[in-house]
């Protein structure tokens, strides 16, 4: 048995955890509860760690078949992979996972108990499908995770089932996502045709064979879904809204799966997609965009968990600029990284303001360093990294990294760089703007701490973003890449933003002119609108043609169904009825009604008396002998 | 010739499965038409037994024993239920009995 | 035709005779006298005929043993002077109808009788071919008709039980 067998063990934990508390039939208590969901999230990580430590030591290739299916001519061969890239993005969202459903146990735990079963069940699934999709060795089982990830997505950002808002959030990323796994599937399908099969050793080397045109609609296809999953301009809107989920939620969905999930699936299908330029331009161009105006939306918001949204979107859009430079693998080392700042940031934060009574505004962070010292401590760690401060964290290698191959790549790769570094002044200014608030003292705070599952992942992610710092290099050395180096002058720049960055959050904090002009720019806190555009371009047709067809215009109400009825109707008045009512048709009535009688008047016949049936039966006889004698005589 | 000994003898078989078939109809005695089955059934057992003996075959008085046992069958259950419905209606008129209920 | 055929066809008409006398009695008891003298006509008529096992039969089993059931249900019912007016009643009043109906259905039966050519003595079957018939090509059809014996036995004993246990 090969040791590939294990890949088979990481997603059943968190799976039968899932079974256990979404499906089983018994009653579980609270403790029984916090149990099963804790040992489905952290024994997956029990299995990939040692998984990871082999493949580190060398053979690090391997493929597990679960079954075959043949379906026509094609097999459907279903297989778990471990090759470098899987390792590594394994590791962390085991790690991740492990890390958010434990302090889960502490932050929900004043919930109901059977929503508490509901949140665990899904957080399990929710893992369970993110590993599916990253160990997956074949389409089929990608796409399963992926869509399974959507699904889960939709039921924990709607999990507070009675506030309207986050349902209406829930069903906005589950319909934005999907228009994007439409797109996955397409491209997924185009593949399927191309090579026969479904593992993915074959189709990207059968995506590659294909003629351009058909690799340029893939890649592009691939871009769209990617782009749609990773919350990507311009399909961003869902995840500023999809807050309205627990901050755990937001931590797991943000940091190790969902929105990475885009970013991991262009990382996996890299060499299909570097065959296509002009479809690797746009990746930059979209990535570098959303990076921009992810910061600068996060630099306006007044809530911290739509701040560290924003922040999302705009770190996933690094990785996509990465990509787009054909560095696949630097964007699979600040996912890594951002997984751990992110989940940190999300964990911390939703420590601190769980304290200020469920408001997530900035404000509530006001005097954390005094009333919540070891989560505002942990918050300012994952800050540091998010904004890149240098060489202590690991943010600002990947980040480095990130911006190295932008300059490297060409005069259009300056360009990119340039909106980067802007990107990355931003990022440090919001990054620190909840730091800085935090310092504020506020009169009366007592000092508090949270129990065990709260504080062991804070700790353990923010020993991790510095642990992370030296491991950047090798990471990428893992996964067959080089880090690019730039000339020193333009890390230095690098090396520099964040202190901007820093400089300000300052000014916007401390200084009141401008943080209330900050307070009213309301029209770069909503993301520029799209929502609005959405609203105007999508919404207002599609309500507009369902007002139609319902008839609340004016209009005839469901005209599919009413014109047939009405023209029938026409049919029968201006033909049938005037021909209605002739001698032809009261002969027809009279023999209806006739016939009613007739059979009253033969009812008789059963009569129930013996003698009667006697003789029916003798006449019978006889007329069947007459017959017999009939048909035989001469 | 003088009529033939098997046409004479399908005219008497018919004439039993008449007699008894008229019997039937003006008894209303269950018992009486029990036994107007039983005289109904002779009819067809002598036209049996005389074809047999007209052509040599056994198989007319096989089919005599065959007729014997419905017979006996018949008369079986004609009694058991005659004593069953003697609990409940008038079995000396059959005509009462013409409904599937009591 | 012989003199047995004749003698056949003597006795068969007697028991023709005492049928028809048997379902005009008004008394059970008269009628199933009848019904046995008609039986043993027959009976009689079979040994003419050469068919010696079948008027055997027609004594023991069926003037024996059935008409014995039959008077063990005669004996159970109560038939007075009130039952015997009844009948003679009934038998007054209902029998022009039938008459007419049963003599509408023979004809058709006195049409299709065989006209002629049916020339010859009848022929004696010794009880020995017909066991060789019955147990030889036609034993399914026997064992069939002992099933339904039996059938007819168990029907016969569920319907006559006395209702509420036993």
């Amino acid at each position: 048995m090969s040791p590939f067998f294990a890949l088979l063990l990481v997603p059943m934990p968190a799976m039968g955890a899932f079974l256990l508390l979404g499906l089983g039939p018994a009653e579980f208590n609270r403790r029984a509860i916090q149990t099963i969901a804790l040992a489905g999230a952290t024994l997956p990580a029990v299995v990939m760690l040692p998984l990871g430590a082999y493949c580190l030591m060398g053979t690090c290739d391997g493929i597990q078949p679960i079954f075959d299916l043949e379906v026509g001519p094609a097999v459907v061969a279903l297989a778990l992979k471990l090759d470098p890239l899987s390792a590594l993005v394994g590791v962390t969202v085991t790690i991740i996972g492990a890390c958010v459903i434990g302090y889960s146990i502490d932050y929900m735990a004043k919930s109901e108990i059977a929503d508490l079963r509901r949140y665990f069940a899904l957080m399990n699934l929710f893992l369970a499908s993110m590993l599916c999709m990253v160990l997956a060795g074949d389409s089929i089982i990608f796409f399963l995770g992926w869509e399974l990830m959507g699904l889960c997505s939709f039921f924990l950002i709607a999990y507070h089932v009675t506030s309207a808002r986050a349902i209406a959030a829930g069903r906005k990323a589950f319909v934005i996502t999907r228009v994007a796994d439409a797109f996955l599937l397409a491209a997924l399908l185009l593949l399927f045709l191309e090579a026969g099969s479904v593992r993915l050793d074959d189709l990207i080397p059968a995506g590659i064979a294909t003629d351009d045109v058909r690799r340029g609609l893939i890649a592009a296809l691939l871009l769209a879904g990617a782009m749609g999953k990773s919350a990507q301009l311009p399909f961003h809107t869902w995840l500023p809204s999809a807050m309205a989920g627990p901050t755990p939620v937001s931590a797991l969905l943000h940091s190790a799966t969902m929105v990475a999930a885009g970013a991991y699936l262009l990382a996996r299908l890299a060499p299909l997609m570097e065959t296509v330029p002009l479809v690797m331009a746009v990746t930059a161009t979209v990535g570098a965009a959303t990076a921009l105006f992810g910061a600068t939306a996060a630099v306006f918001q007044l809530d911290v968990k739509r701040l560290l949204a924003y922040s999302s979107i705009s770190q996933i859009g690094f990785m996509l600029l990465a990509i787009g430079l054909g560095q696949p693998e630097v964007a699979i080392a600040h996912f890594v990284v951002h997984a751990i700042f992110k989940s940190l940031l999300f964990l911390s934060a939703g420590d601190i303001t769980q304290i200020a009574r469920g408001t997530t505004d900035i404000a509530a962070m006001r005097g954390a360093l005094r009333a919540r010292p070891v989560a505002y401590l942990a918050f300012v760690a994952g800050a540091a990294s998010l904004a890149g401060i240098p060489f202590v964290t690991g943010g600002w290698f990947s980040k480095e990294a990130i911006l190295a191959s932008a300059w490297l790549a060409g005069p259009f790769g300056i360009v990119l760089w340039g909106v980067a570094l802007s990107a990355a002044v931003l990022t440090g200014a919001y990054a620190f703007r909840p730091v800085l608030v935090g310092l504020i003292p506020v009169k009366g705070a007592r000092m508090t701490f949270g129990g065990v599952f709260t504080n062991l992942p804070i700790l353990l992610l923010a020993a991790g973003t510095f642990a992370i710092a030296p491991l950047v290099t090798p990471m990428v050395e893992f996964l067959d890449a080089t880090v690019p180096h730039p000339p020193l002058a333009v890390e230095l720049v690098g090396a520099v933003a964040p202190f901007v960055g820093l400089a300000l959050a300052f000014a916007m904090t401390f200084m009141p002119r401008i943080s209330r002009r900050v307070a009213q720019a309301r029209r770069m806190r909503s993301g520029i609108r799209i929502d609005g555009v959405y609203q105007i371009v999508f919404v207002q047709p599609f309500v507009a043609l369902v007002r139609w067809l319902t008839g609340q215009r004016g209009s005839i109400a469901d005209p599919v169904g009413t014109l047939p009825v009405m023209g029938a109707q026409w049919l029968v008045g201006a033909i049938v009825r005037p021909l209605a009512h002739d001698p032809l048709d009261r002969a027809w009535a009279g023999f209806a009604s006739a016939t009613v009688r007739a059979w009253g008047v033969a009812r008789h016949v059963q009569s129930g008396r013996v003698r009667d049936y006697a003789l029916a039966i003798a006449v019978g006889v006889a007329l069947l002998l007459l017959l017999g004698w009939g048909t035989t005589w001469r | 010739m003088t009529p033939l000994f098997l046409t004479a003898a399908l005219v008497l078989a018919t004439g039993l499965f008449a007699v008894g078939l008229f019997g039937l109809m003006i008894r209303r005695g269950i018992l009486f038409q029990i036994i107007a089955l039983e005289i109904m059934l002779t009819g067809p057992a002598l036209a049996f037994v005389a074809a047999g003996a007209h052509h040599g075959d056994p198989g007319g008085q096989g089919m005599f024993i065959f007729v014997l046992v419905l017979a006996a069958s018949e008369v079986a259950l004609g009694l058991a239920l005659y004593l069953r419905l003697g609990r409940h209606a008038d079995v000396s008129d059959s005509d009462t009995v013409n409904l599937l209920r009591r | 035709m012989g003199l047995s055929g004749a003698f056949a066809i003597w006795a068969g008409a007697l028991g023709l005779v005492a049928m028809a006398l048997a379902i005009t009695r008004p008394n059970v008891v008269h009628a199933l006298i009848w019904v046995v003298a008609g039986l043993i006509s027959l009976a009689a008529g079979f040994f003419a005929l050469g068919a010696g096992f079948a008027g055997a039969v027609q004594i023991l089993i069926y003037a024996g043993a059935i008409i014995a059931v039959f008077i063990f249900v005669v004996m159970t019912i109560d038939s007075g002077d009130a039952a015997l007016a009844r009948e003679r009643v009934r038998l007054g009043k209902g029998w022009k109808l039938p008459l007419v109906l049963v003599l509408a259905v023979l004809a058709p039966v006195a049409l299709s009788l065989p006209g002629g050519g049916l020339d010859g003595a009848p022929v004696a079957v010794p009880a020995q071919r017909l066991g060789a018939l019955l147990f030889g090509p036609w034993a399914v059809a026997v064992e069939v008709a002992s099933a339904m014996l039996i059938a007819a036995l168990l029907g016969a004993r569920h319907l006559a039980r006395r209702e509420g246990g036993q």
